[in-house]
């Protein structure tokens, strides 16, 4: 009988230690819960909310709209427009990244390249500098008159004339999508450049061996192993590329007349250039829906990943 | 045969190197630009060198513009960022990894939602809420608003981080007596402390470089950081200086710099760890 309720008694104290355990994980977790339901949970539910409504910024007055901000909005040429432009933008920079960053990470990964650590961090630079920096640099190069781009291009023979390469269509995209593959494709090569490290050589000696050539090792054995790390990675870009703001801003600002405008730009523009927050909100809670396809496709991957380790 | 070989490797240097510098080209050229007389940027063709070197931008920069108070007010709100993300970030981290209780997942879950949730679906309420607690304009409306987008980061990069610590070693600690505090403080801590460092210095360099938030949220030059302050310059100025922008520039990429020179190490590792175990 002792015997029971001594067994009983320790149970019940390895219960309440885990409880207490998990009272403990409670609130070492419970500052961030708080911060999250402030700044995050709370404006994102009234985001929905102010969508609802048409507000005037300066006064902040608004009266109820109902659906109406949707109705206007999925009717405008001008969400379509800025749509197309962020799909065109999000594609166009994402497959630069991509194929750039795979090919300088396998130029990187090659053991004969001298300096080869320095050559590495010089090429995260762009990643890690300011938007600001970013754009004023390149603003500089693409300056017509004395911008060092249309001087390298005149002197080289590639063009007769300097190019306008912000003001005008299709140069003004084209030139957004660069710079921005310019500013991220060093996230592609460091997780390609990874992953690259962690082949197993005997692969690359057994295709050798079997008559492959470069181009048949790359395809049949870097490529394959590269799979996984290139879904989450195009995921993740696919999610950061789409809703870039400050990049595009700065440098063409949504023009020429709107040709660069993307959903972002136009939620910005619209609460603050146009004091019509309501709608602002609308637009945010639809841009925010198109971007939930990529991003739940990015967390059933992870949480197919988390599950397999 | 060898001969070959050697002809492969010289060029696969002269290819990977020339790449290498035409992608650090624009930062070649910000710095150069900044070190020469305003009259030498116009000449055509213009000359790659500087002919005369030259400082007077940065002490343009430093004595008449209001650089050194937007450089200040970036300083305090990136450090107070950090400081802020990463405790709460550090605390919430080693619960979700070692403690278990309901709704745990789903949690981790949710921060890597808000990890991805772009910034102009929350900055309306936003907005409202700074406008209407009356702290518009100030550099904690910015701390406030940056730790939307910091914290998601820094919790998932410490997840992360914390889940390559051997659960054993807290266990050991615990055997020998341990609380879950004590064993926190004296094993999990300095276990986690480069993941840590890492954490810190990319939430730093988030917060150094935000734009939209600080665009929006503050209009005064007494709050305005660098980011927004030095765009200001550019839109302000009647005729655009550009050797004095790209003095700017150089001077507000100093963190970063420094960063670069000496603790690169930790900025690869978060690379490694963060989101993108494929």
């Amino acid at each position: 009988m002792a015997s029971i309720s001594e067994r009983n008694g320790a149970r019940q104290g390895e219960w309440t230690l885990a409880l207490r355990y998990s009272a403990l994980g409670m609130l070492l977790i419970a500052p961030a819960i708080l911060v999250f339901c402030a700044v995050i949970v709370y404006p994102l539910v009234s985001t929905i909310h102010l969508s609802l409504f048409s507000i005037f910024t300066p006064t902040l007055q608004g009266h109820w709209v109902g659906l109406e901000n949707y109705a206007d909005l999925l009717s405008s040429s001008t969400f379509w427009n800025a749509l197309r432009n962020n799909l065109i933008w999000t594609a166009g920079t994402l497959f630069v990244q991509v194929v750039a960053g795979v090919a300088l990470a396998l130029l990187l990964n090659n053991n004969n390249v001298v300096f080869r650590p320095l050559a590495q961090s010089l090429v995260l630079f762009p990643y890690f500098v300011s938007t600001v920096v970013a754009v004023l640099v390149w603003r500089w190069l693409f300056n017509d008159l004395y911008g060092i781009l249309n001087h390298f291009m005149l002197q080289l023979g590639l063009i007769d004339m300097p190019i306008n390469w912000l003001g005008q269509m299709p140069n003004a995209m084209i030139s957004v999508i660069l710079v921005g593959a310019w500013k991220y494709f060093p996230f592609v090569v460091i997780a390609v450049l990874a992953r690259l490290q962690t082949i197993p050589p005997q692969l690359y000696e057994a295709a050798t061996m079997d008559g492959a050539g470069p181009w048949g090792r790359f395809f049949d054995v870097t490529l394959p192993q590269l799979r996984g790390v290139l879904t989450v990675v195009i995921l993740l870009r696919t999610v950061w590329d789409f809703k870039e703001f400050d990049l595009i801003y700065l440098l063409t600002g949504g023009g020429p007349i709107n040709a660069t405008q993307t959903l972002p730009l136009l939620v910005y523009q619209q609460a603050f250039g146009l004091n019509r927050m309501g709608m602002a909100a609308a637009y945010a809670v639809v841009m925010m829906a198109v971007m939930l396809v990529f991003m739940s496709l990015y967390l059933y991957r992870f949480r197919r990943g988390e599950e397999a380790a | 045969m060898l001969a070959r070989r050697v002809i492969g490797t010289v060029l696969l240097n002269i290819l990977t190197w020339a790449v290498v510098l035409a992608i650090i080209f624009p930062l070649i050229w910000m710095m150069l630009t900044s070190i020469k007389p305003q009259t030498e940027l116009f000449h055509i063709p213009p000359s790659f060198w500087p002919h005369e070197i030259t400082f007077e931008h940065y002490r343009v920069l430093l004595e008449e513009t209001p650089f050194l108070q937007y450089f200040r007010n970036s300083s305090i709100l990136a450090v107070s960022t950090t400081a802020i993300v990463v405790t709460v970030g550090t605390l919430g981290a080693h619960s979700l990894v070692r403690f278990s209780y309901p709704g745990r997942e789903k949690l981790a879950l949710l921060v890597l939602f808000t990890y991805l949730l772009p910034s102009v679906v929350l900055i309306i309420p936003l907005y409202l809420l700074m406008v209407r607690a009356g702290i518009a304009n100030t550099i904690l409306s910015l701390v406030i608003a940056y730790t939307t987008f910091a914290l998601p980061y820094a919790l998932w990069l410490l997840r992360s981080f914390m889940q390559g610590i051997p659960p054993d070693l807290e266990a050991a600690a615990l055997v020998d007596g341990a609380s879950r505090l004590g064993a926190f403080v004296d094993v999990i801590l300095p276990q986690a402390l480069p993941g840590i460092i890492s954490t810190a210095l990319f939430t730093f360099i988030l917060a150094w470089n935000e734009y939209l938030y600080a665009l929006v949220l503050v209009s005064s030059d007494a709050a305005r950081p660098l980011t927004t302050g030095v765009m200001n310059m550019l839109i302000t100025s009647f005729n655009i200086e550009w050797s004095l922008l790209m003095a700017a520039s150089v001077m507000m990429s100093l963190p970063l710099i420094v960063i670069f020179a000496f603790l690169q190490r930790y900025l690869t590792r978060g690379f490694a760890v963060g989101g993108v175990k494929g």
